[in-house]
C-alpha cells in the first residue's frame, strides 16, 4: 500500500542544497558506508553514525580510527555524531532517552549496514543482519520523522538471471548464493514499509566494489582481490619452500623458478567463454551514490555498475606480470577435463569456486535511469586496467589484505 | 630474603604430580624415589617455598635436607613445563639460596622431637619412614583446592607393606587418632587432609603380573602411568585415570574412568579383585562374601571402606591396527548424537567429543599456542567440536561411512601437531578465513588431495612445534616430538599425559556428571547451567569431554571452572558458586534419572556402575 510521502520533491531537494537534512546512517564501519559517510561530512552534511562497539573497542573509538584512515579534519568531523546501538537488536540497541531524540532528529536515513557471507553455513548470522537487522531500520524509519530512505542494496539481487537485468524490483527464480537472496528480499521488504510509511526510497546496487582508483586505497579485499591473493599464496609458499628448503616439494608440484626469476605456477582456473567481472573502484561508487541521491529525489532503483565486464585472462594476465608469475592461464571446461586437477588448482578452486559466477558473469545490467543522472554530472566508472589492479593490490599487500589498516 | 618472582611461580604449583613420575623419559628428581616424602620431589619443594614465604614453618632439618638433595639437574623444569609452562627452576634455586643464607647467618634450624606415638610408629615402619618434622607434615597439609584451607597433620608415615598399614591403622584405631591416605603423596581435591596421621604410600610399588588371568596386581602407590608402560610392554592395555594418580587409590576414590570407559566401563568393572585394610587394621578381600558390600551404592557421601594396600586390574587385549581419529563437528548436539551412535553399535573403543579448548591443550606444547589454536580451530577452520575415537581398521572405515564427512585421520592429525605453530600463523589461517563456500572449511584440510600442499603450508616437523616454546627448551622438545608416541592419538589417550594441560593457565576446578545420553536436552541444560553460574560470578569456564558409557545409554560429562587458585577474590566466587550448584545439581538429580553428580560416587568408587548410573531410588 502506498501511502501520500511525507514532504514534497521539491522540499526534499532544498533540505539536500541547504544542508539541513539530518542523515542517519548505518553500516558506516563498513567498506561502503563509511565512504558514504565521509563524503557526506566532506560536503558539509550532518551524518549521525549508528555504531556498535567490537571486544575492547568502543564505537567512539572504532569510527575515529576509520576517519584517521579517511584523513578527515577535525573541522571535517563537526557533522557528525556517533551514536552506540546494533542493527540487530530490538530499537536498533539504543538507549530509549537517545532514541527520543533521534526519532525527531532524522530526515534521511542511509541504510548500508549489511553481512555479505555467500555461505548457507551461515544462514542464521546473514539473516540476523539482512533481514531481521533490516527490519530494525525500516521500523526506525517509520516511527521517525524522516522522509526518505535510501538502501544499499547489490546489482546481483538479479540471482540466477540470463540476459539483462532491469533497473527495478525483481524476483529471480534462484540465486547464486544467501547474500543475493537476502539482498533481493531485503528491497522489497524496504519498498513496502516505505510505501506504506510515505517514505521516499532510492535502492542503490553497486556490482563488485574494489579499492580507489586513484589512491588503491580500500578497506575490505575480497571479491576481486580474493583469487589474487590465494595465486599469491600459492606462490610464496613454493618460492619459500625453493629458497629456503631445497624445493623438494615445489618439485613435487611442478612449481619452479624461470630464467629471469619469475614462478612458474601450473595452475589452470577453469572459465566460461562469454562473460567477466563488473568491476567498480569505491570512488565511482561514492561518486555516483551521492550524484544519484541528489539528483532523484523522487527516489528509484540505480544500478552503479561497470557495464563492461573485465575478463579473467586480463586479471591472471594483470597479476602475472605484476607478481612475476608464468603458467597460470583461463582455460575451458573441455580443457580442464582433459588432464585431473592437481594439488594447486584443487585449493585454488575449492577457496575461489563462490565467486566464480561474478568471474564468469554474462549478466547486462540496465543503467539508463542511472545513466540519465551520472552522465549529466559527468561521473564516469573507469576502465580497470592494469595501473589502477598495481595500485589497489599493491596496497593490500601493504596493509597485509586489511590486518595492519590501522 | 624472599624471591618474589619464585614466590609466585611456587604458589601456582598445580599439585599434578607428573613430577613423580618419568613420563617423558627425563628420568625423575633424583631425591624423589630415593627418599619418598612429597617434599624430596620438586612440588614438595614447591610448598616449601610458599610456605617460608608466608611464615607457615620454621626453617628445620628435613627442609635443610630437603634444599641440599635438589641437585639442580632441570628435569623439573621440562616436567613441569611440559604440562604447566612453568619453570620450578627458579623456585629449586630460590630454596637453596635461602637455605643457605639461613645456615650461613647461623639461624636455628628446628629438630622435632620423638614423642611416644611418633616412636611407635618408627617402630612399626622404620626410622626413616615416619616423621613429624613440620617442613614435611606442610607439604601434606594444602593443595590448591580453593575450598578447603591448610591442615597441619602430626604424623606423615610411608608404609612399606600391606601389613605395615595394617599395624598403623590399628595404632590410629587404638589412640583415635584419624587418618587419611595419599597414593603418591598429592592431593588436587581438597579432600585427603587430616590433623592426625597422612599414610603416604609411596613405597608400595608392585606390580606382578597375572596374563592367564588377563589381570595386574598393583600396590597403592603404583600410579596410573607407571602401570600402563608396564602393560603396554606386554602387549595389554589397562583403563587409566591420569597419569600422575594412583590406581588404586583412583579406583577407590571415583573409579577408574577416561575415553576409554566407553568399552571398559568404570568403577567396579575396572578390577577382578582388591585388597583393604579395614579401619580397625583387619584385612579383608573384595571376593570375599564376608566383605563389606562396597559394590551396592548410596547416594550420599560416605566414607571409603578402608585402606586399599592392592588392586588386582584388568587387563584388555590389543590389535596392532588401532588408530584414533577426529571428526569435526559445528554443532554439539550433532556430535553428540554421532558419539552415542558409535557407542550404541559397538564402534570404537576410546570415544569422546571434545571441545575446542581441549584439543587445543591437547596438541599445543605452549599455552599462548593453545589460545591461538583455540580460536583457529572454529574461526578459520569451522570446527566446533570433534568426535574423538580410536577404532581398529574396521571400526574406523565404519566411523568414515558414518561420518559421511571429512574427517582428520592419524597421518593428519600428526602433521597438524608437528605443524600447530604455522596453522596459526600462515597465510593459511588468512584466507580460510575469507572462505565464502558451503563445504565446511576444514573439508578442504581433510582431503587427502591436498595433502601435499598441507604438508607444504605446515611443514611438518619437531623442530616446527618445538619452535612454540622458550628458547632454551627447544633442543628438548624437537627430541621429545621426534618420537612417533608424542603425536599418536592412541598413545596419547592411554598414557594421557597431556591432560594437565587443562590446568595451564588457571587452576581448574572440574565437575563431573553422569548423564542420560540419549536426552541431550538435559545434557544441554546442565552446561548451559555451569555456563550462567559462572558468567553470572565472571568466573572462566568451559566446556570439557563427554565419554559414551554402557553402549551409549550413559555418559559422563566434564564441565571445567578456571580460577587463580592464590586469588581470594577467585576464591570467594567459587565458594559462591558452589552454594547454587549444589542444591541446583542435586535438584537435577532428584528429577532426571540417569544423572548423578561424581561427587557422591567419592569414596565408592568400587561399586558397581549400574548403581549409580541406573539408581532405583
Amino acid at each position: 500500500m502506498m501511502n501520500a510521502a511525507r514532504i514534497s520533491r521539491e522540499q526534499i531537494e532544498k533540505k539536500r542544497t541547504d544542508r539541513s537534512a539530518r542523515f542517519f546512517l548505518t553500516g558506516g564501519t563498513g567498506f561502503l558506508g563509511s565512504h558514504i559517510a565521509v563524503e557526506l561530512l566532506k560536503r558539509g552534511h550532518r551524518v549521525t553514525l549508528l555504531a556498535r562497539s567490537s571486544g575492547a573497542q568502543r564505537a567512539e573509538d572504532r569510527v575515529r580510527g576509520l576517519l584517521d584512515w579517511f584523513g578527515l579534519s577535525e573541522s571535517g568531523r563537526r557533522g557528525l555524531r556517533v551514536v552506540e546501538g546494533d542493527i540487530t537488536r530490538p530499537g536498533l540497541g539504543i538507549p530509549a532517552e537517545d532514541m527520543r531524540g533521534l526519532l525527531f532528529e532524522t530526515d534521511e536515513i542511509i541504510h548500508c549496514a549489511s553481512n555479505t557471507a555467500f555461505s548457507e553455513r551461515k544462514r542464521e548470522e546473514v539473516e540476523e543482519v539482512n533481514s531481521a537487522g533490516l527490519t530494525n531500520v525500516l521500523d526506525f524509519a517509520r516511527e521517525s520523522q524522516a522522509y526518505f530512505f535510501h538502501h544499499v542494496s547489490t546489482a546481483f539481487v538479479a540471482g540466477k538471471t540470463a540476459g539483462t537485468c532491469p533497473e527495478d524490483l525483481v524476483t529471480p527464480g534462484e540465486f547464486w548464493n544467501l547474500y543475493e537472496e537476502t539482498k533481493c528480499r531485503g528491497e522489497h521488504a524496504a519498498a513496502a514499509a516505505c510505501g506504506e510509511a510515505g517514505l521516499g526510497l532510492t535502492i542503490y546496487r553497486p556490482s563488485i566494489v574494489y579499492g580507489d582508483s586513484r589512491t588503491g586505497r580500500s578497506l575490505l579485499f575480497n571479491a576481486v582481490y580474493f583469487p589474487v591473493r590465494t595465486a599469491l599464496f600459492i606462490r610464496d609458499l613454493y618460492e619459500k619452500d625453493i629458497r629456503d628448503r631445497g624445493g623438494r616439494k615445489a618439485a613435487e608440484m611442478g612449481v619452479r623458478f624461470e630464467a629471469d626469476g619469475s614462478v612458474h605456477l601450473p595452475l589452470r582456473i577453469e572459465v566460461a567463454g562469454e562473460g567477466g567481472i563488473d568491476l567498480i573502484p569505491i570512488d565511482y561508487f561514492t561518486e555516483a551514490f551521492m550524484a544519484l541521491m541528489e539528483g532523484a529525489p523522487g527516489g528509484g532503483v540505480f544500478h552503479i555498475v561497470n557495464g563492461r565486464a573485465k575478463r579473467i585472462e586480463d586479471i591472471i594476465d594483470y597479476s602475472c606480470r605484476l607478481f612475476r608469475m608464468t603458467g597460470i592461464r583461463a582455460c575451458g571446461a573441455e580443457e580442464c577435463r582433459e588432464k585431473p586437477r592437481n594439488p594447486l588448482e584443487a585449493l585454488y578452486d575449492h577457496y575461489v569456486e563462490a565467486y566464480s559466477p561474478y568471474m564468469r558473469d554474462a549478466r547486462v545490467f540496465e543503467t539508463a535511469r542511472s545513466r540519465s543522472i551520472l552522465e549529466r554530472t559527468g561521473i564516469v566508472c573507469p576502465e580497470f586496467d592494469y595501473e589502477i589492479f598495481a595500485r589497489c593490490m599493491n596496497y593490500a599487500i601493504e596493509t597485509g589484505w586489511g590486518f595492519r589498516l590501522f | 630474603m624472599i624471591d618474589e618472582s619464585a614466590r609466585k611461580t611456587a604458589a601456582q604449583c598445580r599439585h599434578y604430580a607428573m613430577c613423580k613420575i618419568d613420563y617423558l623419559d627425563t628420568g625423575l628428581c633424583p631425591s624423589g624415589p630415593e627418599r619418598h616424602y612429597v617434599a624430596f620431589y620438586p612440588q614438595g619443594r614447591m610448598d616449601l617455598y610458599r610456605a617460608l614465604a608466608e611464615g607457615l614453618i620454621p626453617m628445620t632439618e628435613a627442609l635443610v635436607e630437603a634444599a641440599d638433595t635438589c641437585t639442580l639437574c632441570g628435569i623439573c623444569d621440562k616436567q613441569c613445563h611440559f604440562v604447566t609452562g612453568m619453570r620450578p627452576v627458579k623456585v629449586m634455586e630460590a630454596l637453596k639460596d635461602h637455605v643457605r643464607e639461613h645456615l650461613a647467618a647461623k639461624k636455628p634450624v628446628y629438630k622435632p622431637k620423638e614423642d611416644a606415638v611418633l616412636k611407635r610408629l618408627r617402630t612399626i615402619v622404620g626410622d626413616e619412614w615416619a616423621t613429624n618434622d613440620p617442613a614435611i607434615l606442610f607439604t601434606y597439609a594444602d593443595d590448591p583446592f580453593p575450598l578447603a584451607g591448610i591442615q597441619m597433620p602430626r604424623y606423615v608415615v610411608l608404609p612399606g607393606s600391606r601389613d605395615e598399614v595394617a599395624a598403623v591403622v590399628a595404632l590410629a584405631d587404638e589412640l583415635k587418632v584419624p587418618f587419611a591416605i595419599r597414593g603418591n603423596g598429592g592431593s588436587v581435591f581438597g579432600f585427603v587432609f587430616t590433623e592426625g596421621i597422612v599414610l603416604d604410600m609411596n613405597r608400595m610399588r608392585k606390580i606382578e603380573f597375572d596374563t592367564d588371568n588377563w589381570c595386574v596386581a598393583v600396590e597403592p602407590g603404583v600410579t596410573s602411568f607407571e602401570l600402563q608402560k608396564e602393560a603396554h610392554k606386554r602387549g595389554y592395555r589397562v583403563n587409566a585415570a591420569e597419569p600422575a594418580a594412583t590406581v588404586c587409590g583412583n579406583i577407590v576414590c571415583t573409579g577408574t574412568f577416561s575415553t576409554w570407559s566407553n568399552v571398559y566401563g568404570t568403577a567396579a568393572d575396572g578390577f577382578i579383585d582388591m585388597e583393604f585394610v579395614d579401619r580397625k587394621g583387619k584385612v579383608f578381600r573384595l571376593n570375599d562374601k564376608s566383605a563389606p558390600n562396597v559394590f551396592a551404592f548410596d547416594h550420599a557421601m560416605i566414607p571409603s571402606p578402608g585402606v586399599c594396600t592392592k588392586a588386582v586390574v584388568k587387563l584388555h587385549p590389543v590389535t596392532d591396527d588401532e588408530e584414533g581419529i577426529l571428526v569435526p563437528f559445528t554443532s554439539f548436539d550433532k556430535a553428540v548424537a554421532f558419539a552415542r551412535d558409535l557407542s550404541r553399535r559397538r564402534i570404537a573403543l576410546a570415544l569422546a567429543v571434545l571441545g575446542g579448548h581441549y584439543i587445543a591443550n591437547f596438541m599445543s606444547p605452549s599455552g599462548e599456542l593453545a589460545e591461538k589454536i583455540k580460536d583457529v580451530l572454529p574461526e578459520v577452520l569451522g570446527i566446533k567440536y570433534l568426535v574423538f575415537a580410536v577404532a581398529d581398521a574396521h571400526g574406523r572405515e565404519a566411523i568414515r561411512k558414518m561420518a559421511g564427512t571429512a574427517v582428520i585421520d592419524s597421518a593428519l592429525f600428526r602433521t597438524l601437531m608437528l605443524g600447530l605453530p604455522r596453522l596459526a600463523d600462515s597465510e593459511l589461517a588468512g584466507i580460510a578465513s575469507a572462505y565464502e563456500g558451503d563445504a565446511p572449511p576444514y573439508e578442504i584440510l581433510c582431503s587427502p588431495e591436498m595433502r601435499p600442499v598441507v604438508e607444504a603450508v605446515l611443514q611438518p616437523s619437531p623442530e616446527t612445534i618445538a619452535g612454540s616454546v622458550d628458547e632454551d627448551l627447544r633442543e628438548f622438545y624437537a627430541r621429545l616430538y621426534a618420537r612417533p608416541e608424542m603425536t599418536d592419538m592412541v598413545w596419547l589417550n592411554m598414557f594421557r599425559i597431556v591432560s594437565a594441560r587443562m590446568s595451564r593457565r588457571k587452576h581448574m576446578f572440574a565437575f563431573l556428571i553422569y548423564v542420560p545420553l540419549d536426552k541431550i536436552e538435559v545434557i544441554n541444560g546442565i552446561i548451559s547451567g555451569f555456563a550462567r553460574i559462572a558468567d553470572a560470578r565472571k568466573i572462566e569456564h568451559d566446556y570439557g569431554f563427554l565419554t559414551p558409557m554402557d553402549f551409549g545409554k550413559r555418559a559422563i560429562l566434564e564441565y571445567d571452572y578456571y580460577i587463580d587458585h592464590t586469588d581470594p577474590a577467585d576464591k570467594k566466587k567459587i565458594a559462591d558458586a558452589m552454594t547454587e550448584i549444589g542444591p541446583w545439581l542435586d535438584g537435577l538429580a532428584a528429577k532426571t534419572k540417569g544423572v548423578t553428580f561424581l561427587m557422591y560416587v567419592f569414596s565408592q568408587g568400587c561399586s558397581r556402575k549400574e548403581n549409580f548410573l541406573y539408581r532405583l531410588d
